[in-house]
């Protein structure tokens, strides 16, 4: 066959086809550049797909979308999807915003279901927890600033007057530089109130005393204020729909087809090699994936990384990786007792205690479990149920494990993890179990090639937070040309993240290329 | 914002936070600075370890070849260090492997199931049984070249017809026809390995007693079980003492088994999954006990009943786009597009042949095709968008569609 399968030479090339990478992509090839969008795996989406075991398609990674929003009050990545980019996908809207059980908690078991909406959050908060009113609502206030103060720097376009900055954004200013237990005990929360609000910690996959507080608050609002939804059919429907609409735009998009190298002359970006032999000239590269990975497997040279960029590396911390077990149940979400959408069990109320624990290969200290049913009631077979426990790990806590250990390592945490669910909310999972299924680090290390199998991003402590991240962008890009996009990017790592990375990503890229034109 | 100007008294931090927000920045280089320059690990532990369970490739040669019956051979692979594969990657007893061949210009794949255990692949051999069929494109070419130190190549081991402790139950029926009995002999070495702690009763159905693959092995196998391995043959066209007649009969399986505890893993030709679905029929035995091992494309799709009349017989025109590149090939009503993009020397990707690991996805884009409704694992969103498997499409007029590249060419 012939090789001219496509050009040789490209305005901007984007590598991976995860959230960030699509989005890269689609902003791109809307705005009339030449984009070509290389992915190693044979679909889009990466960690954001599907999969099919029998008769239940399973979601692999997602679990709600944040700053979504309904058609009538849309959120930032809704606009981004619906109205920026124009994608053909349906959207279900999350039932509530969690049930938070704690069986162990001292002062009596916690178990709390909190519903979507700031006003309605707080009511609830204080029929749990008598005398929270306060606080609570000032900590609501303060997220919603945050999320102010967030739009304002990205409309200031990094020149932010910082009249406005200290005057009306003044509080946002304060909590930046801390933790979002620091915060907590500043506005005086009551201890069980406490438990309840940092529920979506593990979302962040930090604990309260390590998380900046303003990334949390940013996560909070935008899930409590724009509510949260997910695909009708998984992910796998939203990233098949920016795919289409890339090529419909005009891009280029070759699958199965991994790049190798990232070329650089003179320190800046000329071209890429791909597992094919090809290579394809461009000066500009979006990488969907982690600066770690970008540096030590594809900058050819290796000799034009700067010592700064490993530095910068190394002073970081890569998040979380995860284990989920994917549970296709032959019996209806009534038939089994669970009522809610989306659970979050953990065995400890100590969010420090439980991050520590995920480094370690035992039983899991925590879990974020979905009953898709309740917020898709046909996303599988009548009188079936879709359930999927999800709980972190680091990469490292898997590196003694042998190929011969795997498979029973795994499903011993995966039986944990039910046994743990079961108890928790009192109900029997495993008599029904018709299909199973446990991606690991490992799994999601064989689908992305991600660092060390990571799903998350850079652990944002309050140094390494979306403000001093934007404060330092310019400086600390070490190659002209490349950029990211992606959970690694400076918005941090969630699905609502990674999505407008990719945007902003597009953004600066086509702004340098309208320099250049 | 409401204009109303919240305070947030942050005690003890107050006058100070200003200055530690102006800190936000030094600090953070000062972070940097501190850190070692040293280079990151480019193969980090998970992603070894991924890459030892999922190698994309496996280079393996052929080491050794055993007749068993008249017309199935066992083949012994083992890696290809030279070529950079270590070590067989370890799997579960039942999955498979997809082996990729040059037969007269053009590049197919097969899936075998692995018939050794994952032991033996830890001690460096994987063993796959091949039946040679009158018309059989592809066995024929192993029968015919894999000699002894011939190279081949294969992927990973896939495919989910294996024992699940949390999901099935100790007791194991295995059904078996034909080749599909490779599978079990995995299993039922590995239950003597200690790899794998269920209770196997195998109902194996061949046509004559000669055509039994692995007769003595698996006699020997039930009698060093201690009880966990059963074995009866089935045959269907001979009478014999010692041997059940006939087929294999939801009776049959009452007389040796208690199918209604345990479950039933099934593995062999089309007709044998219809027979045993009219066997097992009724509310007795729920779904989540019965597994199917996908057994390849379908032999004459339009004998199927939902297939719709018209197109039988019939030659069609495909335009295949790859990248910026199209080609227009031709493709019989009755062999899947897979069959005909590989007849025409297109090489489009493909493993399990079966319609359920995707790996063949393509996008439709003009025409109509018969997808037989009980292979089409297609992801919801796939029939949304038009995507297709073509390794269970059939087409049903001209057609247009977009094949990717292989991963690995």
């Amino acid at each position: 066959m012939s090789k001219d399968r496509f050009q040789d030479s490209y305005d901007a090339v984007v590598v991976g086809a995860g959230n960030g990478g699509l989005v890269a992509a689609a902003t791109l090839a809307a705005k009339g550049h030449k984009t070509l969008l290389l992915e190693q795996h044979n679909l889009p989406g990466g960690f954001a797909t599907s999969f099919v075991r029998g008769r239940f398609e399973f979601e692999p990674s997602l679990h709600e979308i944040a700053d979504f929003g309904s058609p009538q009050n849309k959120g930032g990545v809704r606009k981004l999807l619906e109205d920026k980019i124009g994608i053909d996908s349906e959207w279900m809207r999350v039932p509530e915003a969690y049930r938070l059980i704690i069986p162990h908690e001292k002062s009596g078991r916690i178990d709390a279901t909190m519903p979507f909406g700031e006003a309605e959050y707080i009511s609830k908060m204080e029929q749990y927890v008598p005398g929270s009113r306060e606080s609570v609502s000032k900590f609501v206030k303060l997220c919603e600033e945050v999320v102010h103060a967030f739009s304002y720097l990205g409309r200031s376009r990094g020149n932010p007057d910082k009249k406005v900055l200290t005057g009306t954004y003044a509080n946002f200013l304060k909590t930046a530089p801390y933790t979002l237990q620091e915060v907590l005990d500043a506005v005086k929360m009551p201890y069980r109130a406490q438990k309840i609000i940092t529920a979506y910690w593990c979302y962040l996959g930090l604990g309260s005393k390590y998380v900046n507080f303003s990334i949390f608050a940013a996560m909070f609002n935008r899930y409590i204020a724009k509510e949260a939804f997910i695909p009708r059919y998984r992910s796998h429907e939203y990233t098949t729909a920016l795919d289409l609409k890339i090529r419909q735009l005009g891009g280029d998009i070759i699958y199965n087809t991994r790049v190798e190298r990232i070329l650089v002359e003179n320190g800046r970006v000329v071209g890429v090699e791909t597992s094919h032999g090809d290579i394809i000239k461009t000066a500009y590269v979006i990488a969907n994936t982690s600066p770690h990975t970008v540096y030590s497997r594809l900058i050819h040279p290796r000799s034009a990384v700067p010592e700064r960029a490993w530095k910068t590396c190394n002073a970081r911390k890569v998040g979380f990786s995860a284990l989920v077990v994917y549970l296709g149940l032959d019996k209806s979400p009534e038939e089994l007792g669970l009522k809610e959408y989306s659970y979050f069990i953990y065995s400890t109320p100590d969010s420090n205690e439980i991050y520590d624990r995920f480094h370690k290969l035992g039983r899991p200290a925590a879990q974020a479990t979905v009953c898709l049913n309740n917020a898709v009631p046909d996303c599988s077979p009548e009188g079936t149920t879709i359930l999927y426990l999800t709980t972190l790990f680091s990469g490292e806590a898997w590196s003694g494990v042998s190929p011969r250990d795997y498979f029973q390592v795994k499903n011993k945490i995966a039986a944990e993890m039910i046994d743990e669910f079961e108890k928790a909310l009192g109900v029997n999972i495993e008599e029904s179990i018709e299909e199973i299924a446990v991606a690991t680090p490992a799994t999601f290390a064989r689908y992305t090639g991600a660092f060390n199998g990571g799903i998350y991003g850079y652990e944002p402590v309050p140094w390494d937070s979306i403000l001093p991240r934007m404060m330092t962008m310019n400086e600390e890009k070490y190659i002209k040309g490349l950029d990211f996009a992606g959970g690694f990017a400076f918005r941090g790592h969630g699905y609502s993240s990674s999505l407008q990375s990719g945007e902003t990503a597009a953004l600066l890229t086509h702004k340098d290329l309208m320099e250049v034109k | 914002m409401t204009g109303k100007k919240l305070h947030v008294k942050i005690k003890p931090l107050g006058i100070l936070d200003l200055l530690s927000f102006k800190n936000l920045v030094p600090g953070r280089k000062k972070r940097i600075e501190k850190a070692p320059g040293t280079s990151i690990d480019p193969l980090p532990p998970v992603n070894a370890l991924a890459g030892k369970l999922h190698p994309e490739i496996q280079h393996l040669v052929v080491d050794q070849i055993k007749d068993e019956t008249g017309d199935v051979r066992t083949y012994r692979l083992v890696p290809d260090k030279e070529k950079g594969t270590l070590q067989p990657a370890y799997f579960r007893p039942g999955q498979y492997l997809s082996f990729t061949f040059e037969v007269e210009g053009a590049t197919v794949t097969r899936p075998y199931s692995i018939s050794s255990t994952p032991g033996e692949a830890l001690s460096g051999f994987y063993e796959i049984a091949v039946k040679r069929y009158h018309d059989g494109f592809v066995s024929r070419q192993i029968w015919d070249h894999w000699t002894e130190g011939c190279a081949v190549l294969s992927g990973g081991p896939e495919g989910f017809f294996y024992h699940d402790h949390l999901r099935d139950r100790q007791n194991v029926i295995g059904i078996a026809g034909g080749t599909g009995i490779t599978p079990f002999r995995s299993m039922a070495k590995s239950i003597l390995d200690d790899d794998l702690k269920i209770n196997l009763v195998i109902f194996y159905g061949s046509n004559k007693k000669e055509e039994i693959i692995y007769h003595e092995e698996l006699k020997e196998l039930q009698a060093s079980s201690g009880g966990r391995i059963k074995i009866i043959h089935v045959l269907a066209e001979e009478k014999l003492e010692n041997f059940e007649h006939g087929y294999i009969t939801a009776d049959l399986l009452k007389k040796y088994a208690a199918p209604l505890e345990s479950s039933i893993f099934v593995c062999g030709p089309k007709p044998l999954y219809r027979h045993i679905d009219r066997e097992l029929k009724g509310p007795a035995i729920r779904r989540k006990f019965i597994r199917k091992e996908d057994f390849g494309e379908i032999e004459d799709v339009s004998s199927l009943e939902t297939y719709p009349g018209g197109a039988a017989g019939k030659a069609f025109k495909v335009l295949v786009h790859r990248g910026k590149e199209a080609v227009e090939i031709e493709a019989d009503a009755g062999e899947s597009l897979l069959v005909a993009m590989e007849r025409a020397g297109l090489c489009p990707p493909s493993s399990c042949r079966s319609g359920s690991c995707g790996v063949c996805r393509s996008l439709l884009i003009k025409g109509d095709l018969f997808i037989p409704e009980e292979v089409d694992d297609r992801r919801q969103a796939d029939k949304k968008f038009g995507y297709i498997h073509p390794c269970i499409a059939y087409p049903l007029e001209n057609l247009e569609i977009v094949v990717p590249r292989r991963k690995i060419e």
